[in-house]
Order: C-alpha cells, then structure tokens, then sequence
C-alpha cells in the first residue's frame, strides 16, 4: 500500500510538472502583452518595457519558468532598490491585477469553493445513492417510477437554469433566504450554512438525479449477480445480502466516479460561483484568463489539477477498501 | 482616456479618470433620470467656492452605513496608482487632494482648492509655476498634521516604475517628457524625496515648476497623484492595502476582491474640508457580487438593502424591472465623461466622401440597442462627451440616429466604395454591436466583413499603424473638463507611431495640428473651450475621420434609503463624498 501510494504521488508530481511547463507555454502563445493590458493611458514604449521588467516577463520563457519553480519550493524577492519584497516559500507570484500575493488570492478562493463542493456533495451523495438503492429494491414500484422521473428531471436541468430559478423564488420574490454569500466556517457556521444553502441545494439536487440513476443501475446488475442469488440460496437475510454483498459491489464504480467529480469541481464550479456571487476558485481562474493574469491563471490550474490528482489517488485507495478483491499493486 | 481592455470583458470598471459635466436633468422612458448637460467647468478662485466646511446637503441626516456594491473589487487604492473611477471616489472618502470638484448634482461643478486653499496660483502668469497654500489643521488619522513635503513625497513616489498605474500628468510636466522616470526615479531608486521641479518653500507651501507652460495643473492636481503620503508611513507596495488617512474615513478592513469597511477618521475636521459632508458613520463595499446580482438586490430593496448602491451598471436583462414603480425613482443615471466612436482607417480609407457616407449609413441606434439602449447612452453627433466644458452640439450630417440610405446615395454619387473590414473584440457585447453596425452599412450599400480581435488584444491590434481594418469601434474619455485630453490624443497626427496609437482614426491633417498648437498656448481656459469646440466640429465638418456613435451613459441603482445620490460629472458614476443615509 505504502508503495503505491508513493508511486502515485510521484506520478502526480510529474503530472503537475507537465501541467506547469505546458500552461506556461500557452500563456506566452497569446499574441497579447499583460503589460500592455496593465499599462495606463499614453503608455510609451518605455513605460510598457518598465511594465515588463516589474512583471518579470522580459526574461527568457526557461529563465521564468525557474524562478517560478524555484519561488514555488525556497521563495522569492520581487522588486528593486528599496521596492524589493519577499516572497515566502510556496510563493506563486503576485497577481498582476491587484498585486495581491497569488497564495493570498488562493487562501480566500479555495475555501469558497471547497465549501461549496462539499456540502453539495454530501447532499448528492447521500440523496442520489439512497434514493437509487432503494429504487432499484423496490425496482417497479411507483417509488421507483417517481424517483426515476424525478431523476430524469434533475438530469436534464442545468445549473444556470435551476439557480437563476431558485435565485429568483427564494431570494429576489419572496424574501424566503437570504441573498447567497460566502461567511467562514470558523467565523459562524450557521451562516457559513445559510449562505450557502441555494448553491448546495442545486448542485446537490442536479448532481443526486445523476447519481440516483447510476446507483440504480449499478445496483440492479449487482443484485442479478450469481453470488447474490447464492447469499440468498445460503439463506442470508435480504437485508444482510442487499447491505453486505451487493451494496459493496454496487458502490465502487460510484466512488470513482464520485472521486473524479469531487476532484474536478474542486478546481472551480465556475456556473455555480457565478450565479451565487460567491468569489470562488473558479470565478478568479475565468477572471485570471481573461486579464492575462498568469501567476493566478497558473495557481488555479496547477491547484485543479492536484485537487484530480489527489482525488484520484483517494478513489484508488478507497476502492481498495471497499472492495477487498482489489489488490493495490 | 481610452477604456481600459478589462471594461471590454468585463465592464465592472471603467477606468475614468476626471472630467467634467454640467446638468439639467431630464425624464427618460428607461426610468430615473437622464442628464443632458452643457457644462461650464470653471476653476474657481472665489473664496466663498473654496470655503471650508462643505455646505449641507438639504434634508440629510448624519449617521448609518452605506453599502456600495462593485463587481470583483478595486485594482488600487494607492493614490499614486489609481486611476480608475471608482477607486478615486473611493480614495476620497480616504485621502485629500490639492484640488477637487465641488458638485451639488444639480449640474453645478466647480474645481476648488481641497488641502490646498485655493485651486492653484499661477505665479508668473505664464502657466510654468504653480503654487499651492495648504489649509491648517488638516491631520491624518493618527493625529498629526498635513504638510506639504508630503504632497511632494507623495508626487515623488509616483515617479517609481513599480506605483506605475496612476496618472502621469505632473509628472510628465516635471520632467517634460513622456517617458517621466528616465533619469529621476522616485525615493526607491535613489532619487530625492522631492522630484526635480518640485520645492517646498514651508510646511503649508508647494511649488511646481514646469518647463512649458501647463495651464491644466488646477485640474491635474485634483487627481489621486496629489494625495499625501508621508515617507514614515509609506509602506510601498503594501499601501495599496492600508493607506494613511488624511480623509473623513479611514480602512477598517480590507479584503481584496473581498469587501472593504470603512470607519469614521476621528482626526478628520469638517472645517478643513470645502468637499466632503461625510454623513455616514462608515462604508462597506461588497466585491462579490455580478451586475445582475448586486441590480436584482437592489431592485427587491430588501430592508439589509435600502442604504445600500451599485457601482455597475444594470445589465440588460435586469433593465425591465428599473422601469416600475418603486424601483425606477431610484434609478441613477447621466452620461459619463465617455463618448464610443467606429473609428475609420483613414490611411485606407482616403476618400471624404465615402467617410461622410458611413457616418450617414450607420444605424446608431441599433449599435445603442445591441448593449443595453438609452440605458448604455445615447447616439453622438459630436468628438466631445457632453460632459466636457465648452461643449457644442451640432449634427454635421444633420440625418436620423438611424441613418439615411438615400443620403448615403446622394454622397457616394458614381463612387463605389470599396470593400470593409470592420475588426471588433470578442465580447458578447461588441460582436453584438459589430454584427448591427455591419446590418446597418451593408443596407445602405457598403461590403462589410467582420473580423473578431482577442479582447485582451484588441487596442493593441488597432494601435498599429499598419493595421489591415477600415472600421472598429472605441470608447475615449476626458481626464478633466477640458478638451485637450480628448482632441490632441485622438486627432493629432503628430503623434502617430508604429504601435501604441490612441488616435486610431490614424488621421493627420496640418491644418488641424496647427490648431491644436494654437488653442494649446492660450491661457485663457473660456477661450480654450470655445476653440476647442469649434475644432471639434471643423474636424467632423472637412474631415469626418470618425463616427461619433453614442455618449456613454450610466445607469445605476440605489436602495430606497440613500439619499444625495447623483452621477458625479467628474466621475460618470455615484458620487459617495456628500451621500448620506435617510432615517
């Protein structure tokens, strides 16, 4: 175990290696100068050039990138003279927009974002699986015919769509919720819960429609497995085959692709954090790219990617758990 | 002032910079109101002007919070790198400048003295050196006193490549050249804490001596730049984030594209203070909310709403609700000090005749239409901005915002004009306005091709000189209430170079440059005005270099509990200095 997960981790340093070179080279493809974009009016051409030797992007593509490196593991100094400043390891450069140190930016993005994630997918983890298991052990029933309609509903929608809708009922007509907002949880989880509710219940009922679906099918194939008739042949309850056998084997393939999407929403619901007005990570990458922002567009990317990283070493490991006939090697 | 690219994607701020309006106000179908101004813009020297407190606004009432929504946040506090509208409103409920404008929302506006006594003396008559007397008793927020080595250390430090972002005026004055920090480079890089041209004779008094005669500098000096900035606080880089208050408010907290709350400066002395009532006992600024949000809050006016305004205007699909009772008494609009143009490659398009038939071909309105309508402006005849002082409104072509196909005809005679490209970024809002204007010209017989420019790109692209487009559209707004920060930079063909033009009509005619030179040596600021506004229409009238397309408008939203709330002419956007919460 230990072995796999150390070689996992060096795959997913390599892989965060590769991400960094290739975003870096596409940001330097663009045939437009952030240092233009910053530049105010009746910039000279010296202003431009002094602009560039500010943002340390005068220098050759390979010097950038080592600094960039070098900043991200012992730090940096910025600046000249008696404008110099530090730094501190990881440091990820300053934003060209507002100068803000990207690791500052990232401090007050992630939790956004990482709140919203979670919360949405307890509730559709635990409302799509539930709701798909018991449908497919009630498979033909009217529960089981309700709750796939429903599902197909959900799974049809969008989330600009559900949001706007549910933006419009519960906050702009009636008053019912407060206008969604981002509160720390260390600061006040009643309403870090409050604010954000809207988004939790739209990507939680959105995402659970697609999960009820995938938990049903799952578990319909499990339970027409030969080993499941055995169990019950062997005279095991229906509650202990349904709970010990075939929940088990149904549930892994959710894990990973449970796993997966954790991981990629992660690197920024951008639709969600848009409709809400929650300053995510998502919504400060769009900005990043649009301003040609590249410590930040760099950060969100390299971040997204170890959030898939991550997530995809958890899922490895946590299928090995579940289900005992994988074998980490 | 050209617009900065990030208000081409993202239009949450414009970068403004200072001009200047006039008003009398007028009904509009959208709702709230709408300025149509002619504005005077006058220095004013009269000591009633520059007299200090601040009068009282009618029917207000001390105390309360207002809330200011702005989409994604300030780039820059700092005085010496802001530049940009909102944030200069901001900074002045922050800093004081030597100079500023007094507006009452009623169209008056007047440039007086604010640390300083008086707008500024010209000693030797000839616009070369300018003095300023500082007020007594203004303190900073720990208490100690305003001095004049601090303006000029503050002045000083704006000369450093790494505060780069503000207005270069002065500086470009002092060091009479573009290229400002050449050889002095601010306090950081070796250089004096005053910049050369720049003396402090005593504590209350600073002089600036220029090399060509400047007579902007009232104006100049009511920009952040002015601000001071003593050297024992000037923490560099991070000042952006904590500026020492000299203003009625002082950072409580500030989080970067987060929110920032103010609080009262309790060494701040409304007698000191010819502009800022100061009303509220604090701000807070949410930066997280989108347009539509923070317009859809304030439209519902929910009662954690009512003192609270937008800083971005209404976008379209919250415009209908703006227009019902309840919601559209508290509609804020008047134009900006920004007039859009589709500028004509005049290197490729050479012949009048087909530059006077695309100002009469184009479908104004239906550019107007594709953003927003009356609510984004209204159609322009003109090069100046109502907003701008001497302004003069006449139509040369004198045909509906529509156009006019049989005039068209009538002006391009047996000439066949040649086939368009007319270039524009790729934002859903300027493809929507290339796709109307390319409808509109091509009704009216011209071959129109359109071509996308990366957003991020796009001044950069038509910025060359040899650029392959006929046609593309920008937006250009005064600094200050005077046309030379609008004709010289857009129509002076001596300043044409390669790359990084601002007059991207690429349009040069002695005649004009010879007029320019001219109406830049007078000193007499009504005389300025009125020749610039004859400039202004000379050039429409024998050249047509451009077509002017609409003048920017903003429109805005405020909770049912602000009071005092109007379009600063100095600004184009909700002035927060004399605002104050109803009971």
């Amino acid at each position: 175990m230990v072995r796999f997960v150390i070689r996992r981790l060096l795959l997913a340093v390599t892989t965060l290696f590769a991400i960094s070179i290739i975003t870096f080279l596409l940001f330097f493809a663009v045939p437009a100068s952030p240092a233009e974009v910053m530049c105010g009016k009746n910039c000279s051409p010296t202003q431009v050039a002094q602009t560039e030797h500010r943002l340390g992007i005068d220098q050759p593509i390979l010097k950038q990138y080592g600094q960039f490196v070098k900043g991200v593991f012992v730090g940096r100094t910025y600046g000249e003279g008696d404008f110099v400043r530090e730094c501190p390891a990881p440091c990820l450069g300053y934003s060209y927009r507002n100068d803000e140190l990207v690791t500052e930016t990232l401090k007050r993005t992630v939790p956004v974002t990482v709140s919203i994630v979670v919360g949405a997918a307890i509730m559709w983890l635990v409302i799509g699986v539930s709701l798909g298991m018991m449908s497919a052990l009630r498979r033909g029933t009217i529960f089981d015919r309700i709750a796939i309609g429903v599902s197909l509903v959900g799974a049809s929608l969008q989330v600009y769509f559900l949001g706007l809708v549910l933006l419009l009922l519960l906050v702009y007509s009636t008053g019912l919720l407060p206008a969604p907002s981002y509160t720390p949880f260390t600061e006040n989880p009643g309403k870090w819960a409050v604010g954000l509710i809207l988004p939790w219940i739209t990507l939680g009922f959105l995402n659970s429609a697609l999960y009820a679906r995938l938990s049903r099918a799952q578990m319909l194939e499990t339970l027409s497995e030969d080993y499941v008739r055995t169990a019950r042949a062997k005279g095991l309850t229906k509650r202990k085959v349904h709970t010990r056998h075939a929940l088990r084997a149904a549930i892994t393939p959710i894990i990973t692709i449970a796993g997966l999407d954790i991981g990629a929403s992660l690197g920024g619901t951008v639709i969600t954090e848009s409709i809400f007005g929650l300053q995510g990570l998502g919504r400060s990458a769009v900005r990043a790219v649009v301003e040609l922002n590249l410590p930040i567009v760099l950060a969100t990317v390299l971040l997204a990617a170890l959030f898939i990283v991550v997530a995809n070493i958890i899922v490895d490991v946590l299928y090995a758990v579940v289900d005992p006939r994988v074998r980490l090697s | 002032m050209r617009l900065k690219i990030g208000a081409l994607t993202v239009s949450a701020l414009s970068v403004a910079l200072v001009a200047s309006g006039c008003s009398e106000t007028k009904n509009e179908s959208g709702g709230g109101e709408a300025k149509t101004n002619v504005q005077a813009g006058a220095i004013s020297y009269d000591a009633n002007d520059n007299k200090a407190p601040a009068p009282a606004v009618e029917g207000s009432n001390k105390g309360g919070t207002i809330g200011v929504m702005l989409p994604d946040g300030f780039e820059h506090l700092d005085p010496a790198r802001n530049y940009v509208n909102v944030q200069q409103l901001a900074g002045q409920l922050l800093y004081r400048t030597l100079n500023g404008y007094r507006e009452d929302g009623k169209g008056n506006l007047k440039v007086i003295g604010d640390l300083a006594e008086n707008p500024g003396t010209d000693v030797n008559k000839d616009c070369k050196v300018w003095e300023f007397k500082l007020r007594t008793g203004v303190k900073y927020e720990d208490g100690s006193p305003v001095t004049a080595n601090d303006v000029g250390y503050g002045i000083a430090r704006s000369f450093s490549g790494d505060l780069s972002e503000g207005p270069h005026y002065i500086q470009q004055w002092l060091a009479d050249s573009n290229d400002y920090n050449g050889k002095y480079k601010g306090p950081y890089n070796g250089g004096g804490d005053l910049p050369p041209g720049v003396t402090v004779p005593d504590a209350q008094t600073i002089r600036f001596t220029f090399a060509k005669p400047h007579c902007d500098m009232p104006y100049a000096a009511t920009m952040p730049t002015s601000a001071p900035v003593p050297k024992a606080k000037d923490t560099k880089a991070e000042y952006d984030r904590k500026v020492f208050s000299s203003g009625p408010y002082k950072i409580k907290s500030y989080q970067l594209g987060n929110s920032m709350v103010l609080e009262r400066n309790p060494n701040w002395d409304p007698n000191t203070d010819p502009l800022r009532t100061a009303y509220p006992d604090g701000f807070k600024f949410d930066f997280t909310l989108q347009a539509d949000q923070a317009s859809e809050r304030i439209v519902a006016d929910a009662a954690a709403d009512q003192s609270t305004l937008t800083w971005v205007n209404v976008p379209a699909p919250v415009l209908p609700k703006t227009t019902t009772a309840g919601v559209k008494e508290r509609v804020v609009q008047g134009p900006t000090q920004y007039t859009w143009y589709y500028y004509i490659n005049n290197q490729r398009i050479k012949d009048l005749k087909v530059r006077q038939a695309l100002n009469v071909a184009l479908d104004k309105e239906a550019v107007l239409k594709a953003i927003g309508g009356s609510a984004a402006g209204i159609p322009a005849t003109t090069l100046m901005s109502p907003t701008v002082a001497g302004f003069k409104k006449y139509d040369v072509f004198n045909v509906p915002p529509a156009g006019d196909k049989a005039k068209v005809k009538e002006l391009l005679g047996s000439t066949t004009p040649p086939p368009l490209v007319l270039a524009y970024a790729n934002t859903p809002r300027r493809a929507a306005q290339a796709e109307a204007a390319r409808k509109s010209l091509e009704a009216a017989g011209f071959k129109v091709t359109t071509k996308s420019i990366d957003s991020t790109n796009y001044y950069t692209e038509v910025g060359r000189k040899d650029n392959q487009y006929d046609l593309y559209l920008g937006g250009w707004g005064s600094d200050w209430p005077d046309a030379g920060t609008v004709i010289p930079p857009l129509f002076d063909g001596r300043q044409i170079t390669p790359t990084g033009n601002q007059n991207l009509a690429y349009f040069n005619d002695d005649s004009v440059n010879a007029e320019i030179d001219r109406i830049q040596s007078l000193t007499d600021a009504a005389a300025r005005q009125t020749a610039w506004a004859a400039l202004d229409e000379k050039i429409m009238k024998d050249f047509a270099p451009v077509i002017p397309t609409n003048y920017d408008n903003n429109y805005t939203l405020i909770g049912s509990k602000v009071g005092n709330a109007f379009v600063s002419d100095a600004f184009g956007q909700t002035g927060l200095s004399n605002i104050f919460v109803k009971p």
